[in-house]
């Protein structure tokens, strides 16, 4: 038997999970699931929940704890933990949130067509950094907080991916 | 005049390349695909007869240049050019290019384009043609003195406009006379680049107004008629996202008068070809010109399944210079009928686009559903292009059975890889307002002022959850078999066989 602490849409879930010849046993916030899974392929599958038919997808590399679950039209994250270890965690006051970056990251793919500031300049909370056109809108990258430029990743014509490197703080 | 079409190049992509080779195929006609390096494997690619590369991704290197997409259509022998929306739909340069050349442009003449291209001279065409227009004016972006006090004469809240423009490029609502110059600037500048025309207008802005067009088709002989409306009130930024025919909101009387509106515009221009003739009404049901639209527009779908034409043969066939054939009075509206646009957008995070591979693509079918997908499972969705994917149409018999068939064919839907608006579409289904068929372009802004769309219920949640933990159950149990897999190797195939339809069974007992 294994035990999951699962985070859905900021709803945590406990789940015990054990495996029978005829399903899984889950037990999911103390309530009794009986679950059926038949591989779709790749990283498909059919899940009955109590008879229940649910088609889902879990996405994200095998060692990572968020996930991207799409089922029903919509794409759900989710984070997994053990459960000891996500108690321990608890106990000592830890949070997983990653340190503040000091990175600016493209929010959407698309085209730079204008550098605001450059390498050195000190720029203050709310001022426009870049400017992204992106699918025929102009959006226009703020600064999330002030500080100073320390190096700039992006060229006025060349595309950047989603969540692409942009600029640096330093 | 007559000229016959035997073979059509596509200068376009995606859905909208795939519903014209289509209609070639229904017609007997031969397809040529033009494709830019970022679209090698893309749908329309496969689909058409003939394919031709004609440059690097960005569409200022490819979909774009009149040269390249000319060479092909003589290389191939073809003798007409579909242009779809966007890219070269609207450009008057290109169409005159192609008459010069002896190739048939599929929409109406350069001339035409041209004018009505121009949203100040299609506005002076509107009010001679007796059409009611909404309070405007033309403004210079260098002037912003002089640009503020006719904002003052026009009255705030302001729509700032690309005279050249279309699709809400360009486009900048200004709500107090404070934000005035930076929008003007802005949007003038966004013009410039997207058209290498920098002029703008100003509009007067209508409270809560609904957006609704009319479809007409008119030949070379003088026949015009109307297919009806579409109401495409569900917009963000300008962008239909939700359209639909009939409009839940125009009478008899209303569209008969809107429609006669939509055909005395196109007579005063000499339109030849099929256009849409967009409105904003108002919630007392005055109706004020807007633009005509001169080429097939995205949400052509609706009217062809409320009416049962096929509007891109149509274009051909007016292109060819066929009469028309029928009249207004042998045009019948059946039903209902309603468009998702399914696009590689991130709703939850103000529509930002989402690019990459579709791991899974599976679309709904079944009675009354229709899909014009651009894509098939493992297509790559890239950055350079407008982020639709697909449209999904629904018709129904009336709204209500359309809107439940809508859900369900939104639930049928299947994508992973990519954030897309199914889950958004879902949402408007479900909701109260939108079922009663209370609409209007603010709909969005209201119903939704966080753009949170989606509310997950306890069991999509509790499923989700399950999923996730299953997931990594099992991965754990697959390292725990690999290390003793000694034990395991006696297990014959045929106990894995019975193992397994034992589990099949008691999965069919309910």
């Amino acid at each position: 038997m294994l035990r999951y602490l699962v985070t859905i849409d900021g709803h945590e879930y406990d789940i015990e999970m054990e495996y029978r010849a005829e399903g899984f046993d889950v037990s999911l916030n103390g309530k009794k699931r009986k679950v059926i899974q038949y591989k779709l392929g790749e990283s498909r599958s059919l899940l009955l929940v109590d008879g229940q038919s649910h088609e889902v997808d879990v996405r994200g590399g095998c060692l990572d704890s968020s996930k991207i679950i799409f089922m029903q039209g919509q794409e759900i994250p989710g984070q997994i933990e053990d459960y000891n270890l996500a108690q321990l965690r608890k106990t000592a006051g830890m949070t997983t949130a990653a340190a503040i970056d000091r990175t600016v990251r493209a929010p959407m793919p698309g085209l730079v067509v204008e550098v605001k500031v450059a390498k050195g300049d000190s720029v203050t909370k709310g001022q426009p950094l870049l400017v992204i056109e992106a699918m025929k809108m102009e959006n226009i990258i703020k600064a999330q907080g002030d500080g100073t430029v320390k190096e700039i990743y992006v060229e006025v014509g060349k595309s950047v991916e989603k969540a692409g490197k942009m600029l640096e703080f330093e | 005049m007559k000229r016959s079409i035997r073979k059509i190049l596509i200068a376009n992509r995606g859905e909208i390349a795939v519903r014209v080779i289509r209609a070639c195929r229904d017609m007997g006609l031969t397809s040529v695909a033009v494709y830019s390096e970022a679209d090698c494997t893309a749908y329309h690619v496969r689909l058409a007869d003939e394919a031709y590369l004609i440059g690097e991704a960005l569409s200022s290197e490819s979909y774009l240049v009149h040269d390249k997409i000319i060479d092909v259509a003589k290389k191939s022998g073809a003798d007409a050019i579909h242009p779809g929306y966007g890219f070269l739909a609207e450009n008057a340069t290109f169409a005159q290019r192609c008459a010069d050349e002896g190739i048939i442009f599929i929409g109406p003449s350069p001339k035409t384009i041209a004018m009505l291209g121009d949203k100040i001279q299609a506005r002076r065409a509107a009010i001679e043609a007796n059409l009611p227009v909404v309070p405007g004016a033309e403004i210079d972006a260098a002037n912003v003195h002089k640009a503020l006090e006719t904002a003052a004469d026009v009255r705030f809240p302001i729509l700032i406009k690309a005279t050249a423009g279309g699709g809400g490029k360009g486009m900048r609502m200004v709500e107090k006379a404070e934000e005035f110059e930076e929008a003007v600037k802005r949007a003038s500048s966004e013009a410039l680049s997207a058209f290498g025309d920098g002029r703008v207008f100003i509009e007067h802005f209508l409270q809560r107004p609904r957006h609704i067009e009319i479809q007409i088709l008119c030949d070379h002989h003088g026949n015009c008629i109307h297919l009806g409306e579409r109401e495409c009130s569900i917009q963000r930024r300008h962008q239909k996202l939700i359209e639909e025919s009939p409009s839940p909101f125009v009478t008899e009387k209303l569209r008969q008068e809107m429609g006669e509106a939509a055909i005395k515009i196109a007579r005063s221009t000499g339109y030849v070809g099929a256009g849409t003739v967009e409105f904003m009404v108002d919630q007392e049901g005055h109706y004020y010109f807007l633009e005509v639209n001169t080429r097939l527009q995205v949400e052509h779908p609706v009217t062809e399944m409320v009416t049962g034409f096929d509007l891109v043969r149509e274009q051909v066939r007016i292109a060819e210079g066929d009469v028309l054939g029928y009249d207004q009075s042998d045009i019948r509206f059946s039903g209902h009928a309603i468009e998702c646009r399914i696009c590689a957008e991130d709703p939850e995070q103000g529509f930002v686009p989402s690019s990459g591979v579709l791991k899974n693509y599976r679309i709904p079918s079944g009675p009354g559903v229709r899909v014009d997908s651009g894509v098939v499972i493992f297509s790559e969705v890239p950055v350079y292009y407008d982020p639709l994917i697909a449209k999904l149409i629904v018709w129904g018999k009336d709204r209500d059975e359309a809107i439940l068939r809508t859900r369900r064919a939104l639930d049928e839907y299947r994508v992973s890889g990519l954030k897309t608006t199914l889950g958004f579409h879902q949402a408007v289904m479900d909701n109260a307002t939108f079922r009663q068929g209370k609409l209007s372009t603010s709909f969005l802004a209201e119903e939704y002022p966080d753009n949170r769309f989606i509310q997950l219920d306890d069991t999509v949640r509790e499923t989700a959850a399950i999923a996730l933990a299953l997931d990594k159950f099992l991965r754990a149990r697959k390292i725990a078999v690999s290390n003793n897999s000694s034990s395991r190797r006696g297990d014959s195939n045929w106990k894995q066989f019975h193992r397994r339809k034992n589990l099949r069974n008691f999965g069919g007992s309910r």
